[in-house]
């Protein structure tokens, strides 16, 4: 779980309304039997009896850097924690091995997120591995009609756990799912009774590691499991998006392939501001033509975006150009070679708020080669 | 003297007998190997005691601690045990202040009984007393805050400015008030009239300023090599370039220690080195030459006779500057 070639602290974020079981989950992470300290992170005025030596209390203190750039919303108390923290650990032998840092239910997913990106000192030290969102089978539904952090919350995160099933009947957890995929179809969900979810699908996902961007299905995304990521680049600004790729290659085209990922069960009978939108092509991208694309629409609408992955063909290129972005901040590499049986084809999963999910699809598609 | 802890070194401090070192494993260790283990978990902030004699720490287990060799005292707490994230001291009025959460408190070295508390709407980073030590500054979101610091009622001059201030300093004359900001900048007021300085140009965050000839120079950390601002008379800086010196384009300096009252200026860097400059002189005198992990605490005595320093992995080093 920690990664061990950047020497970063990993961090795990838990996110979930009062009453999703987000201190009964924090506590079997405490206590399993697993040898890491964890350093708990805890709003001070959330849930109190964490079972742990280390728990400090953040006050919620959001702020914009770089003269009000959106993208530089971040979390001033976590800045100051975590450097706190780090003060903590001794040279050759840390006080404590990852962080855990647990949110209300009206906390912005964002600034939490975006912190771990944009402050140097805190990007030095930590890597941010996951979002996890709890929910409640029985009162999500209500939630997530009333609240927008509640939806922003499922949206953000790289795992749902899908809590207290068993105060709910079977087809209600299927109309549950199949609102919560269509807010996050990145985020595998898993069901749970007192959030007795295994460890190893909440801690050490890696869901912002380049290198663990393995599958996008556009019909469903599955829990992405691979080996321990490396340090990246970020790039934070509407001036300074980049990638380490140029193709300036023309290639005729053969067909297009849209998926339309959203053809099952409307779980509820109004729809939500946020959802997410899957774009795929099957022919190769033009990657000018397409990090040109990327950087304007994460530039334009990245306020409105809050996460985004993508596995995209470049036209001219063996390898694999794989991205991931939270609002404006984006990072994209070229990863590993196409397998020789592969079926080499481009997806990507916008999801935000008050997307135009058809202009989407023809500048996704207007990138191709 | 060179000595390796088995904890990071969060501050140091020179009292009237030699440097002080404040760790993250909540122990003070004095130069002369005296040892005090006081708080609960780490030592986050540090100031010399107004007395001249020993250190006052401040934990994140929320409490205020006056360290001598072979005595401690615990001088105050924050409420609920919040952390101690900034202090400062006076030696001319004896006044102790220091930030916990929103809240600054100051305390009297010589009336235990003394407490001010002054509570700000946003998280206090930072905390100065102004030469005299009458009025103390605290800086916030948004800005910095005077309070008069023995007043017990009062509301505070503000002194506002869009961002988020990580520290504060007065100039020597108090004239200016200084702050440091998270976008790598600083930020100024001239308080006779409130005029705004803005200091920026930096490749990474400022995380230290020390000022040096009499007040004449403000030097920083956050750069390739030192940078120095002018604070010559009324308009201080404004509309004049800062200059910078040790400029080294394969590092950064981390941290800036200087007096005053004396010209000399000491560095460390993120490669690990530490030098000593006289801006008015030639060249740098690599103190501590060889490269290994960022200085993470440095320190100057109070004469500009010795300097301290420790590093990431909690290697220190002491050393006495040979006479001009």
């Amino acid at each position: 779980m920690t990664d061990t070639l950047s020497g970063k602290i990993p961090v795990t974020v838990l996110t979930g309304y009062l009453g999703a079981g987000k201190t009964t989950l924090l506590n079997r992470i405490l206590t399993e039997d697993h040898g890491r300290r964890y350093a708990v992170i805890v709003n001070e005025f959330g849930e109190i009896g964490i079972d742990n030596d280390l728990v400090v209390g953040a006050d919620e203190d959001v702020f914009e850097m770089n003269n009000g750039c959106v993208c530089c919303t971040v979390r001033g108390d976590l800045i100051r924690v975590v450097a706190g923290l780090m003060k903590r650990q001794k040279p050759g032998a840390p006080a404590f091995d990852a962080i855990i840092v647990e949110t209300t239910g009206l906390a912005d997913p964002g600034p939490v997120a975006q912190t771990f990106f944009v402050d140097e000192d805190v990007k030095a030290k930590t890597q941010l591995d996951s979002v996890t969102a709890l929910v409640d089978a029985k009162h999500v539904m209500a939630r997530l009609d009333d609240s927008r952090e509640a939806r922003e919350q499922v949206a953000f995160a790289d795992r749902i756990i899908l809590n207290k099933t068993d105060l709910a009947t079977e087809a209600e957890l299927v109309a549950v799912e199949a609102r919560l995929r269509k807010l996050n179809p990145l985020a595998p969900i898993t069901r749970a009774e007192r959030a007795n979810v295994p460890l190893d699908q909440v801690l050490g996902l890696g869901g912002f590691d380049l290198e663990r961007i393995l599958d996008i299905n556009p019909e469903f995304a599955n829990p992405a499991h691979g080996e321990a990521g490396h340090v990246h680049d970020e790039h934070c600004g509407h001036d300074h998006h980049d990638h380490d790729h140029d193709h300036h290659h023309h290639h005729k085209v053969d067909t297009v392939d849209s998926v339309d990922s959203f053809s099952g069960v409307r779980g509820h009978s109004h729809g939500d501001d946020i959802k997410g939108i899957s774009l795929s092509l099957d022919r190769p991208m033009h990657g000018a033509k397409f990090t040109a694309w990327l950087d304007r629409l994460l530039g334009e609408q990245g306020q409105n975006i809050l996460r985004a992955k993508g596995i995209i063909d470049i036209d001219g290129e063996n390898r694999r150009l794989v991205f991931q972005a939270v609002h404006m901040i984006l990072e994209g590499d070229l990863q590993r070679e196409w397998g020789p049986g592969e079926r080499r084809w481009s997806r990507a999963v916008f999801i935000g708020r008050d997307l135009d999910e058809a202009a989407l699809k023809a500048g996704f598609e207007a990138c191709a080669a | 003297m060179s000595t390796t802890f088995d904890a990071q070194v969060t501050a140091i401090v020179f009292d009237s007998a030699g440097a002080v070192f404040a760790l993250g494993d909540g122990s003070v260790r004095f130069e002369s190997g005296e040892r005090a283990d006081i708080h609960g978990g780490a030592i986050l902030c540090a100031v010399l005691h107004p007395s001249g004699d020993g250190i006052v720490t401040g934990g994140d287990d929320g409490q205020v601690i006056w360290s001598r060799r072979g005595e401690s005292g615990l001088l105050a707490g924050a409420d609920n045990g919040q952390w101690i994230d900034a202090i400062d001291a006076s030696t001319g009025s004896g006044l102790i202040a220091f930030s916990a959460g929103k809240t600054v408190s100051v305390i009297d070295a010589a009336d235990s009984v003394f407490r001010r508390d002054f509570v700000h709407e946003r998280t206090v980073s930072g905390v100065a007393f102004d030469p005299k030590g009458r009025r103390i500054a605290a800086s916030t979101y948004g800005g910095a805050a005077l309070w008069f610091a023995r007043i017990a009622q009062q509301k505070p001059t503000k002194l506002t400015w869009a961002g988020s201030h990580t520290g504060v300093a007065f100039s020597p004359d108090g004239a200016f008030v200084v702050t440091i900001m998270q976008d790598n900048q600083l930020h100024g007021w001239r308080l006779k009239d409130g005029k705004n300085l803005r200091m920026g140009g930096y490749p990474s965050k400022v995380r230290s300023i020390a000022f040096l000839s009499n007040g004449n120079l403000m030097a920083t950390s956050g750069a390739q090599g030192a940078v120095l601002w002018p604070f010559i008379g009324a308009n201080g800086p404004m509309g004049r370039e800062a200059t910078e010196i040790g400029y080294d384009e394969g590092s950064l300096v981390t941290l800036v220690a200087a007096r005053s009252t004396h010209g000399v200026l000491a560095a460390g860097l993120n490669d690990g080195r530490v030098w000593l400059a006289d801006p008015a002189g030639q060249g740098l005198n690599f103190l501590k030459a060889e490269k290994g992990a960022a200085i993470t605490a440095l320190a100057l005595s109070p004469d500009a006779r010795r300097v301290a320093w420790a590093d990431e992995d909690g290697q220190t080093g002491v050393v006495d500057i040979s006479a001009p």
